[in-house]
């Protein structure tokens, strides 16, 4: 009965082939949008969280902004909070520098997004200033030159990422070569491996475009004004986590004259929020991606009405011969499956390009994942039954002999 | 005991005083194995009284068996089954699928019956060598002359081993030679025992039936038993009658529009240099058939 029910439909589908493509290519639009987006929002997941494992687990994180709300013991993200100006300076990083718990600590202070070299000028650079440990507490390793020692703070030596240097040199290895920056000269003293993507938990900026410049130099460019990100800080093996944390809470606050305007978060919390930041901005994005399967599903029921009414008359020969309502319903279902399965077939087919497309040819890393499919497979199916069971049913009401008589 | 048993049948279209009265309580009885040819004026109610023993359509009051069963206020899909293996449709345009091939045409009832694929191929296959379409098996419905059309579509009615087959103006639509072709093909499935409903303006065709009705305005106004293979008398006098108009038609004819719509009745009075001819096409074709 189902076979030949399609049988049926694939020959009434490929019948009215143009209309069907154009009615599929509304679920293809649909389901491959949403894919892409899913598994993008997944693959940066899966980057992000890397990266955080990497760290290991005695090290803490400091932002500025009360991250998560902790409202009748429901943490929930505060969003507000990275819109508004860092509260973190480096007179904080200082003090926790000194904290006897604390074994090292790297700030993230963003100074600026343009860098020039001998191939002209980027700006879509992340330059930061930070202390010579960063690189060791993100287990980032340089693959050319070393990171600026504690005492070259006072020089004006840079570490670049892979990508900066092909774009400002043209070489792999352009240590000692010279990296303007906001009208200062840099020498470059470390070029960083390239690595896949790795984020600063920051969209966008990852070690590949990013030069690293020492605090001393980030703080006389921005004249002591530079915008603290974060703060990386490794605890001593022997201290307790949770104590050198409430230890950095209170020091930070006693700076800002007791205002809790910023979060020391652990490994497990940071994970936390990142996930809560990726699935809302996933989920948001998703939803408008949904909103061109909803177009594409009320196409599918726009073509099957068209459909039922144009084959009336075959409707009413049907059911003179023989077919009940129910057999009629399943033949005008099956071909609205036909066509949302299908569109979602090739949908996954045309993410998949996208997929690759992506890898090739952007620092995104989407990764279409089991869950994924299975999504899409779920949404197709049921876009086809929910849109097409309204056509199907008035094709399975009508009135044999009105049906035999219509055209 | 009959195979059909109408009992005071009557069909309403309509509502209000647009109420139209196709079927008159309308009695009748059919033995297994009769030929009827029902005969009359278009709108006389023949083809609703076909559809009501066709299970097409329900009467509006009166019962129905069928086969020793009231079948008249069954639910759909029962009805559907009673279609489906119970009754044979040939209609007068062949209503086969344009999209399938003949065998598939002639299977599809089976399909319904959720037959598997070979077995119904086989099946309609033997049914197409009975009706001398075998080498059109897999030819489209487009590429077959109406009466090889027709006999694919009798194949179909045929493939169930249906207890009745209802033919409404199967030669309707062919010239004399397919006409002679399709009522032998009949005749001869009445032969092997089959009932059969013919429907027909044609008198001559009431030589292959064994039992002829007259309808007229929703009423069986005449029953005759004849021989096979002779003309029916009243459908003789038919034949050879052109239908008139009386006096006493067009007196009811003003008298009912003037009470529908006195104001209007003698408007034509008005534009008398006008002759009320623009009315007469309005009658068109298609909507000459649609009433039937």
């Amino acid at each position: 009965m189902w076979s030949g029910n399609l049988k049926t439909a694939i020959g009434s589908l490929r019948q009215r082939r143009w209309r069907t493509i154009f009615t599929m290519l509304g679920i293809v639009i649909g389901i491959s949008s949403v894919v892409t987006v899913v598994s993008l929002g997944y693959g940066l997941k899966h980057q992000i969280v890397g990266q955080i494992n990497q760290l290991g687990s005695n090290v803490l994180t400091v932002r500025p902004g009360k991250v998560i709300n902790n409202q009748g013991g429901i943490s929930s993200l505060n969003l507000y909070s990275f819109l508004a100006p860092s509260t973190l300076t480096s007179n904080d990083v200082n003090s926790v520098r000194h904290l006897g718990p604390v074994g090292s600590v790297a700030p993230i202070e963003f100074v600026t997004n343009v860098a020039s070299g001998d191939n002209g000028e980027l700006d879509n650079v992340f330059v930061a200033g930070t202390s010579s440990n960063l690189f060791d507490l993100l287990h980032q390793n340089i693959n050319y030159g070393t990171p600026f020692s504690e005492d070259d703070t006072d020089q004006n030596f840079a570490v670049i990422g892979s990508d900066i240097a092909a774009k400002l040199f043209g070489v792999l290895n352009p240590v000692g070569s010279t990296v303007h920056i906001d009208g200062q000269d840099f020498i470059v003293h470390g070029v960083l491996a390239p690595s896949s993507g790795g984020l600063l938990s920051i969209a966008q900026a990852d070690y590949n475009t990013s030069v690293f410049i020492p605090t001393a130099a980030a703080d006389s460019l921005t004249s002591n004004h530079a915008n603290v990100l974060q703060m990386l800080v490794r605890i001593r093996p022997q201290a307790d986590i949770n104590q050198a944390a409430a230890r950095i809470r209170s020091t930070i606050a006693h700076n800002h004259g007791g205002t809790v305007d910023f979060s020391v978060l652990k490994q497990d919390e940071l994970l936390g929020v990142t996930d809560q930041v990726l699935s809302k901005i996933t989920n948001f994005i998703s939803a408008l991606a949904a909103i061109s399967l909803l177009v594409g599903g009320i196409g599918i029921m726009n073509i099957m009405l068209v459909s039922v009414s144009e084959r009336t008359r075959e409707i009413g020969i049907r059911k003179a011969i023989g077919a009940t309502n129910r057999q009629i319903l399943n033949q005008f279902l099956v071909e609205g499956l036909a066509l949302s399965i299908g569109g979602g077939i090739i949908g996954i087919g045309i993410s998949y390009l996208i997929n690759l497309m992506l890898r090739l040819y952007s620092s995104w890393h989407p990764v279409i994942s089991i869950p994924i499919l299975i999504l899409a497979a779920g949404v197709s199916v049921g876009t086809g039954i929910i849109f097409s069971i309204a056509p199907a049913l008035q094709a399975a009401r009508k009135n044999p002999i009105d049906a035999l008589r219509g055209e | 005991m009959a195979l059909i048993e109408l009992d005071e049948v009557s069909k309403l279209y309509g509502f209000g005083d647009a109420t139209t009265l196709a079927l008159d309580e309308v009695s009748l009885s059919v033995a297994k194995g009769e030929f009827v040819a029902v005969m009359g004026p278009s709108g006389s109610g023949k083809t609703t009284l076909m559809n009501i023993i066709g299970l097409l359509d329900r009467p509006s009051h009166g019962s129905y068996i069928l086969g020793g069963k009231q079948v008249a206020h069954q639910p759909a899909a029962q009805q559907a089954r009673l279609r489906r293996d119970q009754i044979g449709f040939v209609f007068q345009f062949y209503n086969l699928l344009p999209r399938l091939n003949v065998l598939d045409n002639v299977a599809l009832p089976l399909t319904y019956k959720g037959m598997t694929p070979v077995r119904r191929a086989k099946r309609a296959s033997d049914i197409l060598e009975l009706v001398g379409m075998r080498d059109r098996e897999y030819f489209m419905p487009y590429q077959l002359s109406g009466g090889q059309a027709q006999r694919a579509a009798i194949a179909r009615a045929l493939i169930n081993k249906p207890s009745i087959i209802i033919a409404d103006e199967p030669t309707g639509n062919l010239d004399s030679r397919d006409s002679r072709v399709v009522m032998e093909l009949l005749a001869e499935v009445h032969r092997q025992g089959n009932t059969i409903l013919l429907v027909t303006h044609n008198p001559e065709l009431t030589r292959y039936a064994s039992r002829v009705l007259y309808m007229y305005d929703g009423t069986i106004v005449g029953d005759e038993q004849t021989a096979i293979g002779q003309m029916a008398r009243h459908a003789r006098r038919i034949f050879f009658r052109k239908p008139r108009t009386t006096d006493s038609d067009i007196a009811a004819g003003v008298s009912a529009m003037m009470r529908d719509m006195p104001g209007k009745a003698l408007a034509p009075k008005a534009k008398r240099g006008r002759p009320p001819k623009a009315k007469k096409p309005a009658r068109s074709r298609k909507a000459y058939r649609t009433k039937r």
